[in-house]
């Protein structure tokens, strides 16, 4: 009991030191993950080998193999030539570019990481608004919910869902048979309530469409050869994704295959594409799962279960609803990544008592999508447009977002959690 | 071969109070692209360039795209003028941090400085900090290239 008091300190001061910003998120993670094993070798509960067994190579490899296809299609300029089509298709109408640029984004980060698809869509994004003469502001906010909320329907469109994956064992057919749907309408949710707040703003006419006509798509993409290429393998690595369980390979195979058959056949400067590799999220990911195998390997996360499944054998429903809504009001304010790693050991332990977790997961992979959308620290895409609409004359303010990406929060979690009641005998299954 | 020789000695000036609209003006009625920016001692306390103006109206995508040759008509933008209430702010506000030289200044360091600050026009000042002349990258290169030949 005590080495599960002391390492679930450990961990407690470690999410306090993330999420207090006191220190870099990794540095964070790297002491906890080093205290973890210092405790763990002087009470003797946990060492160097349990460590390296505790990190899940196959979140690293997918998250991985993503990186690289992303780094390798970014500077062909597909990004920009995708807005910038999109601009063109709503012939510089407000609601309907607001829509096809949500879309975009949204499709986008199902498939390849939001946060990178939002720093290159959103300046894009604001070329476009100044050539129409329009406010930047609603285009931003929107594109950051609508990607938020879309990437929740894919195994590889948020990081909290391959690490969710990886603990639950669930496929990326899973995601779309059991997210994909109610994402569906929670996104539709958040566009008609997008529409209705930004009523006023959606009224105004483009001051000008002829900047907007001028704008040749095919000028932005820098290299079409190279992007044909990486979009050619990210499709094969799609449909290998639906045939994952037919042909008993991993994501994480997938994925790192993909990036070996983008890197032999693009041919990049491979210094220059590893460089901008966010090493330090992968960095991250392993000293949490190190902190974690720590805290498993105690049994204090079966104590803590003991004590929550009382309310979930009681009212099954019920406990997977408020799991949801704590996710997500916790994943308003914090970074959802580690608060996912956080609730993984629960569900677990929870399981390993013989509770049938099956709908739990999806419970904590919307909670910590949707939750994002609430505040402007809320997710890294909504940070991201935010400190890019300070570059411009219409900062995005604490007091905008609550007004818009709030309700849209609380809108969405309010549609998912009633989905999530009706199908949770098929969620559970 | 020193800057006394090739700088302009009557030169346009204005106060750090002066507004941006008149600056403005100032810029128009004179057709030159420095002013220097003298407190009431006639002393050198900072520089606007009209680009220092221009970039007011720029939209916003010009600093954060890595590319905008494609964008080939600058739309509703072009027609942008900036506020009144930013109109009727004091140059004080926008002007940058003056780059100077003295008199017995080279030319080659002249240039230098220009190219360095990205500047078109060097303010010349005296030993006292008092602006004496102002010397543009023409009147520096032009000065220094007659000893070519």
């Amino acid at each position: 009991m005590l080495n599960g008091i002391i390492a679930l300190f450990i961990f407690l001061i470690t999410l306090f030191l993330i999420f207090s910003e006191k220190m870099h998120r990794t540095v964070a993670g790297l002491l906890g993950a080093g205290l973890m094993l210092v405790a763990g070798k002087l009470l003797g509960f946990y060492d160097e080998v349990q460590a390296v067994q505790a990190i899940d190579l196959s979140t690293l490899g997918l998250l991985l193999g993503m990186m690289v296809l992303v780094v390798v299609l970014e500077p062909t300029g597909f990004f920009e030539y995708i807005a910038i089509l999109a601009a063109k298709i709503s012939k510089g109408r407000a609601m309907r570019l607001l829509i096809l640029l949500g879309t975009v984004t949204t499709i986008l980060s199902m498939f390849l990481d939001n946060v990178t698809t939002v720093i290159l869509i959103a300046p894009v994004t604001i070329l476009i608004c100044e050539l129409l003469g329009f406010n930047p502001s609603p285009f931003l906010i929107a594109e950051a919910l609508l990607s938020d909320t879309g990437g929740i329907a894919t195994l590889i469109g948020d990081p909290p869902n391959v690490l969710i994956a990886a603990a639950a064992n669930l496929t990326f057919n899973d995601f779309l048979t059991h997210s994909l749907p109610i994402v569906v309408v929670a996104w539709f949710t958040a566009l008609f309530l997008l529409r209705f707040l930004f009523k006023n703003e959606m009224q105004e006419n483009p001051e000008n469409i002829e900047g907007l006509l001028e704008l040749d798509p095919k000028d932005v993409l820098k290299d079409p050869k190279n992007a044909k290429k990486v979009l050619v393998v990210l499709a094969l690595a799609i449909i290998l994704f639906f045939l994952e369980e037919l042909l008993h390979i991993t994501p994480a195979f997938i994925a790192m295959g993909a990036a070996t058959i983008t890197l032999i056949w693009v041919r990049p400067d491979l210094r220059e594409s590893l460089a901008r590799i966010e090493w330090s999220v992968l960095v991250f990911f392993i000293s949490l799962f190190v902190m974690i195998g720590g805290l498993e390997s105690t049994g204090i996360l079966e104590t803590l279960a003991g004590s929550v499944m009382q309310i979930a054998s009681s009212n099954p429903m019920l406990f997977g609803v408020l799991l949801l809504w704590l996710v997500a009001g916790l994943s308003a304010f914090l970074d959802n990544i580690p608060i996912t790693i956080a609730f993984i050991p629960v569900i677990q332990s929870l399981a390993a008592s013989g509770v049938n977790v099956n709908a739990y997961w999806w419970a904590l992979a919307f909670g910590a999508g949707l939750g994002g959308n609430g505040t402007i620290i809320g997710s890294t895409a909504n940070i991201i447009v935010a400190s890019l609409s300070e570059r411009t004359r219409h900062p995005i303010t604490v007091k905008i977002w609550n007004k818009r990406g709030l309700p849209v929060m609380l809108a969405t979690c309010l549609v998912t959690t009633i989905l999530f009641i009706i199908a949770f005998p098929y969620l559970s299954r | 071969m020193i800057l006394l020789n090739c700088m302009k000695k009557q030169v346009i000036s204005i106060q750090p109070e002066t507004s941006i609209n008149e600056a403005a003006a100032t810029f128009v009625r004179f057709h030159i692209g420095t002013l220097p920016v003298l407190d009431a001692q006639k002393k050198l306390v900072g520089i606007l360039q009209i680009r220092d103006l221009v970039s007011l109206v720029l939209p916003d995508f010009v600093n954060m795209l890595q590319n905008i040759d494609y964008v080939l008509d600058f739309g509703a933008a072009e027609a942008r003028k900036p506020d009144s209430e930013l109109l009727a702010k004091p140059v004080s506000e926008i002007m940058q941090p003056p780059v100077y030289a003295d008199q017995d200044c080279s030319l080659l360091r002249a240039a230098a400085l220009i190219k360095k600050h990205n500047l078109q026009d060097l303010p010349v000042v005296d030993e006292n900090n008092r602006l004496v002349g102002i010397a543009s990258m023409v009147d520096i290169g032009t000065s220094y290239l007659a000893h070519w030949n």
